[in-house]
């Protein structure tokens, strides 16, 4: 069966410490200035003392219909045979229609690069080495989970059918897969 | 002399020798070296981060021949291999252009930022003459020294001694000093809380999601989403924290004492506590009971704002998960003057539930001998110490032992904040000099007009660091250390419920000319004629002498990075007691009820837990008993100023690191919409705060998850030297607005005040 | 919260700018300019005499092709790569689709330019041109057809290009090709004008021109009825997509449409038409009313590329 990487980001458990997005850009060499992965946290929100923020976690969604590899006249962006949504430096020209068709506006042009780039679950560094994504591998609150949802025993299987999660913007038709799982207002329950 | 690190040195246009004002071309700086690709040495080296004092255990890699990828050490468990934002970010240090990697020499004036590039060699020649000059003529205790508590202290600290001098000091008085000496007063010692274990968490803004402690921060969220953890969180806003708790109570700045006692009143008034555990390990319990009886819910609801309801029923749902719950007794101290009496209030009131050596309550740290007592069996090592004899016994007393009531103190830092009088006010004997390393009193002491002053004042300044610190630019000279990704250190104690070692082993190659405190100091007490009390050759002869040369343990360490011993322990689980009894045939004996309990023993002088304390009423008459006492933080027309930690930075040392600069390099000031309302402030205006002692010009954010009569702003901001030149100059600097004042007893100074706010 | 995550500028949802703006002006100029040359042509009784009209679209076509297929590779981030977006297509990609129709279009523009141009070329020192447009002239009907849908297309595209990405509510409409191919005609009919009375110096009362004037209320019409249908969409549609409206009302890009779009590019226009016929009809008024439609559409792109992608679903 093929694989379906998908990441599940638990928001009662991240802090919005920023450990994620630290670590995405050392094993990935991000430049300063953009970003392949942020954890805004968002808020307050509510009427206090009622108040709660959104962990919200920003990266690729990694779309299985995804609008980057539609509009992409080279075929820069594209789907690999893993399922994951990458791009090839040399193929693009760096017309940016990716970076403003991307509902989740997390591609941008690397400007070493000149090419688009994005978060790609640590495909070409840490799984091609068997490790974890850089992301969930520091993860201090254990907020993140990675794996092949196309296996039943995986624990992101065994998450998104027990905890209700959500992914962002269905209704465009992107069927993303990263799934959140919402935070319990006023306080945490597992 | 030895010079380990000679290499080709190419000089950048127009740094050498000569005095450059801009930072990216800072004589010294690592922008002023030539790139060279750095030779790693090993593919994954386990290690300990410093970018906290913390201190977790870490395991960096080196990618593509440079860059470092830092992870956890997954050999430290509770740890779980992971890193924070901090942590991961310790090679955007190692390599920032900005780092100083040469000794410089001051050629303008104090903080003018004009240096000059000088060799190791020159650099301790005018510190040896200096500061042998000042003891010739004004004794060695005219010097004082000050580090960062840790591994880099105590090297300084033994020059220090050598000297002659009995002023060293810690940053304890002004960051986590309070609980320390109030668990002393208590306890005897230090205690640690077992969270991960814990039913239900009281917390008084110990903000474990943002001031991260990995071991600490993963066990309240383990309890809180694995074991179905209550957390109830007191703080005056709403930080993350605050967030993720059960219940959050936007308690009145520096009234916590209050409800503290108003949870111990019900404890005991409702009968709620541990009577038997009282009877059995504590001593001073009337004292302190008599001393609650008035301190009703109702009461602290006046005080704090903390409902009465709410205080009441939250003490019998704390008391009903007893002995697995605990109040937290925080971190970082100094909301108040009654500081040590709000953190023995705290202690107090898991003391009362009985949550001692109990899971999910508190405990002490078992080091190897105690752990080898009770398993009968030797199954810690225990490590050597290097002895050093013959060193100087101070004639002098310490510049902060003007007042017994400190006394505590002494021996755990003291009173940092007193180099300050002693500078500037001859209190009480005249101060000359100050040899600082990895410090940064500029930012984290109160009142830094004081701070300036005083180190314009004084004869000699020598500031070891990484970068022209805030402080550091005030320095004579200024000594490079490495970083800790370049450093080996000794073997620390890392023992928690079980005996626990790890140490700092260096990642790359050291870059430029920086040095290792250890090597420093030896190096530099050798220039000063100290020699005989350096022994040891290096780092190596040193962790060998501490293994007591068994190369095979030593081996061992240094692979793993990280190594823990036996079964957790506490020892009056009796799950832990009887699991640790299974396991270790020759165990001490059991009580009948199948626990150490009578075995437990506290450094206190009467041997079991003081609630209340002779020992401190000698001190300080009446403050004996835990007490609540009112106090006034701010005047009628101001805000509360609170600070607090945020998790991409450590207070006054990160905010030039590249990386975290670029996640955050302002602390724009929280303001509750109706303050801010009322003085016609919008988020995102420039805003003036102003307080007795300094004003400050910042960017306002409005939001609801602050008190209306409170203001807050994340420490370590707005520094103001142009050296940093990534963090110069953005955001609020908090010390600038704190007025200068110490807590009794703990020493501790102040972090909360007064202030008025206006828009510009 | 405090910012603690780091630089925002990446996630700006405004990625494309006016560059990108100017070229969706200059390819719907370019097409309109043709499609009105072309349409004058078919329905004028003479065909043997080339037009002043049929002549400036045969300049003004190929140079504003030419112009916003620069501004388009320049806007690349590695512009001296165009070439690997003409040997690798996508034709999921609209963009891809695009540079098809343009690759025809552009070659085939200049050609029917050279046919049309003939007896002018060698006033311009383009003589030697002439040989070539006399061997094309037996194609002259093929060429003009196929010009002329593949006009259709490249004014339509433009439009597509924009309104292929879902997740801005007010570009991911229906009417927008329609609208683009609309209002590329009206910039084309003015810039032709201009071209006819500047350059080939046509008397204002010339009876193409006047034709062509007929061309542009109904033209007006459409174009103000598929704006009123996009926001009228926006509004039923509810969500984000109402919520995009609010460009009508807030920021820069709510000026740019009422003062550019409606004031210069219709208002103008319109009420110049109220003017007694013989001060109408001099050239100058022609030539200032010319230029209100011009930057009507040029702020009409602006607008909805600007306001279109500051509003994300």
């Amino acid at each position: 069966m093929s694989k379906r990487y998908v990441m599940i980001h638990d928001e009662n458990r991240c802090i919005g410490c920023q450990a994620c997005s630290v670590a995405c850009r050392s094993e990935n060499g991000t430049p300063e200035g953009v970003s392949r992965l942020q954890v805004r946290v968002e808020g307050p929100f509510g009427d206090a003392p009622h108040l709660h923020f959104k962990y919200n976690r920003v990266s690729c969604q990694q779309c299985e219909n995804a609008p980057c590899v539609t509009v992409c006249p080279t075929g820069a962006a594209y789907v690999g045979d893993d399922g994951l949504v990458t791009i090839k430096e040399d193929k693009c020209v760096g017309c940016m229609y990716c970076v403003a068709a991307c509902p989740y506006k997390v591609r941008f042009m690397n400007p070493e690069t000149k090419a688009a780039d994005k978060c790609n679950f640590c495909k070409d560094t840490r799984l091609a080495r068997g490790e974890l994504p850089a992301c969930v591998t520091v993860c201090p609150t254990d907020a993140l989970t990675f794996g092949d949802a196309n296996d039943p025993q995986s624990d992101v299987a065994k998450l998104i059918n027990t905890k209700a999660t959500y992914q962002e913007k269905t209704h465009l038709g992107t069927q993303p897969r990263v799934y959140r799982i919402p935070t319990k207002r006023g306080g945490i329950q597992s | 002399m030895i010079e380990l690190d000679r290499r080709t040195f190419i000089k950048g246009a127009g740094a050498g020798g000569a005095t450059c004002a801009l930072a990216t071309l800072l004589p010294g700086s690592l922008a002023a070296l030539e790139q060279q690709p750095l030779k790693a040495v090993g593919k994954e080296v386990a290690s300990i981060c410093e970018m906290c004092s913390t201190r977790c255990p870490i395991s960096a890699r080196v990618v593509d021949g440079k860059n470092v990828f830092i992870s956890g050490n997954k050999e430290a468990k509770s740890f779980g291999g992971k890193v924070c934002a901090r942590g991961g970010a310790g090679h955007s240090l190692l390599y920032d252009p900005q780092r100083i990697v040469n000794p410089l020499r001051r050629v303008g004036e104090r903080g003018e930022g004009q240096w000059e590039e000088i060799t190791w060699q020159q650099a301790y020649q005018t510190i040896a003459k200096n500061l042998n000059d000042i003891k010739a003529k004004h004794g060695a205790e005219a010097v004082a020294f000050s580090s960062k508590s840790g591994s880099l202290s105590g090297h300084l600290f033994h020059l220090g001694k050598a000297f002659g001098s009995p002023n060293s000091f810690t940053h304890a008085s002004t960051c986590p000093g309070g609980y320390v000496i109030a668990a002393k007063a208590m306890f005897g010692t230090k205690v640690k809380r077992d969270l991960g274990n814990s039913k239900y968490i009281i917390n008084f803004g110990h903000n474990l999601y943002e001031g991260i402690n990995m071991s600490e921060t993963r066990g309240m969220m383990k309890a809180q989403m694995e074991k179905n953890a209550k957390l109830v969180v007191f703080e005056p806003r709403f930080s993350v924290v605050a967030d993720k708790a059960d219940e959050w109570f936007a308690i009145r700045p520096g009234t916590d004492l209050a409800v503290a006692l108003a949870l111990c009143h019900v404890l005991i008034e409702d009968k709620l506590y541990d009577h038997a555990f009282i009877e059995q390990h504590v001593v001073g319990f009337e004292a302190f009971a008599e001393e609650v009886k008035a301190c009703t819910p109702e009461w602290a609801q006046g005080v704090s704002d903390v409902p009465a309801k709410d205080i009441r029923r939250i003490a019998h749902e704390y008391a009903a998960h007893a002995p697995h719950a605990v109040v937290d007794f925080g971190h970082r101290a100094t909301f108040t003057p009654e500081e040590f009496d709000m953190r023995r209030a705290l202690f107090a009131a898991n003391v009362l539930i009985g949550n001692i050596e109990r899971k999910g309550g508190l405990y002490l740290g078992k080091k190897a001998k105690t752990y080898n007592k009770f398993a009968g069996n030797k199954v810690a090592p225990t490590l050597g110490k290097p002895g050093v004899e013959g060193l100087p016994k101070p004639t002098a007393k310490r510049i902060d032992q003007v007042d017994e009531q400190y006394a505590m103190m002494w021996s755990s830092g003291g009173i940092y904040q007193t180099i300050l009088d002693a500078t500037l006010e001859a209190k009480p004997y005249q101060l000359k000099a100050w040899v600082m390393s990895r410090t940064n009193p500029m930012q984290t002491m109160t009142d830094r007009a004081r701070v300036v002053e005083s180190l314009k004042k004084l004869d000699f300044v020598v500031c070891c660091d990484v970068y022209i610190s805030e402080t550091a630019a005030y320095a004579d000279i200024i000594l490079p250390e490495s970083t800790y990704l370049e450093r080996d250190e000794e073997i620390a104690d890392k023992s928690g419920k079980n005996p626990a070692y790890y140490v700092r082993q260096r990642v790359v190659e050291t870059i430029g000319q920086t040095k290792p405190s250890w090597q420093i100091f030896k190096e530099l007490g050798e220039e000063m004629g100290l020699g005989q009390f350096f022994p040891w050759e290096n780092m190596e002869s040193l962790q060998l002498l501490q293994v007591n040369r068994d190369v095979t343990l030593w081996n061992t360490i240094k692979e793993k990075g990280y190594v823990s011993y036996g079964k957790p322990l506490m020892l009056r689980e009796p799950s832990m007691v009887a699991a640790f009894t299974a396991h270790y045939p020759e165990a001490k004996a059991t009580d009948a009820d199948g626990t150490y309990a009578s075995a437990m023993s506290f450094k206190t002088p009467s041997g079991k837990i003081e609630l209340s304390s002779d020992k401190v009423e000698k001190m300080a008459a009446g403050r004996g008993v835990i007490k609540y006492r009112p106090v006034q933080l701010k005047q009628a027309d101001e805000l509360y100023f609170i600070q607090g930690k945020v998790a991409v930075h450590t207070n006054g040392a990160t905010h030039n690191i590249p990386m975290l600069a670029n996640l955050m390099s302002d602390n724009g000031v929280w303001i509750h919409p109706l303050t801010a309302g009322k003085l016609g402030i919008s988020s995102g205006d420039k805003i003036r705060l102003s307080s007795s002692v300094g004003s400050e010009e910042g960017t306002a954010l409005v939001t609801p998850g602050i008190r209306q009569d409170t203001v807050f702003a994340y420490m370590g901001f707005g520094s103001k030297n142009k050296e940093l030149a990534r963090a110069t100059g953005k955001g609020i600097h908090c010390g600038n607005l704190l007025p200068h004042q110490t807590a009794p007893i703990c020493g501790m100074n102040i972090h909360t005040t007064g202030i008025t706010l206006a828009k510009i | 919260m405090n910012n603690t995550w780091g630089d925002m500028a990446q996630y700006d949802p405004v990625t494309w700018n006016w560059i990108i703006a100017v070229y969706l002006f200059m390819a719907g100029l370019s097409a309109g300019s043709i499609l009105i040359g072309i349409g004058l042509r078919w329905y004028s009784k003479d065909k043997s005499i080339e037009s002043a009209i049929l002549k400036a679209a045969a300049i003004i076509s190929p140079v504003a092709i030419s112009l916003g297929l620069a501004c388009l590779v320049f806007d690349l981030t590695k512009p001296f790569h165009f070439w690997l977006i003409l040997i690798n297509y996508n034709l999921s990609s609209v963009m891809s689709i695009g540079v098809l129709a343009l690759l025809a279009y552009s070659p085939i523009g200049i050609a029917y330019s050279l046919i049309v141009l003939r007896d002018e070329l060698p006033k311009w020192k383009l003589g030697f041109l002439v040989p070539l447009a006399h061997a094309l002239m037996p194609f002259r009907k093929a060429i003009e057809v196929v010009l002329f849908v593949l006009a259709i297309g490249v004014g339509a595209y433009t439009g597509f290009l924009i309104s292929a990405m879902n997740a801005y509510p007010m570009l991911n409409t229906a009417v927008l090709p329609a609208l683009f191919l609309v209002s590329g005609l009206s910039a084309g009919a003015a810039a032709n004008a201009i071209g006819a009375l500047v350059m080939f110096n046509t008397s204002s009362h010339d009876a193409t021109l006047g034709k062509m004037h007929g061309l542009e209320l109904p033209v007006m019409l459409s174009e103000m009825m598929f704006l009123f249908m996009l926001f009228c969409a926006l509004y039923f549609k509810g969500g984000a997509a109402a919520a995009a409206l609010a460009s009508l009302t807030t920021g820069v890009w709510a000026s740019v449409f009422w003062i550019g779009v409606v004031g210069i590019g219709f208002a103008i226009p319109l009420l110049s038409m109220l003017m007694p016929a013989q001060t109408r009809h001099t050239k100058g008024v022609m030539i200032a009313v010319a230029c209100c439609s011009l930057t009507g559409v040029l702020a009409l792109r602006h607008f909805v590329l600007y306001a279109g992608q500051s509003y994300i679903s």
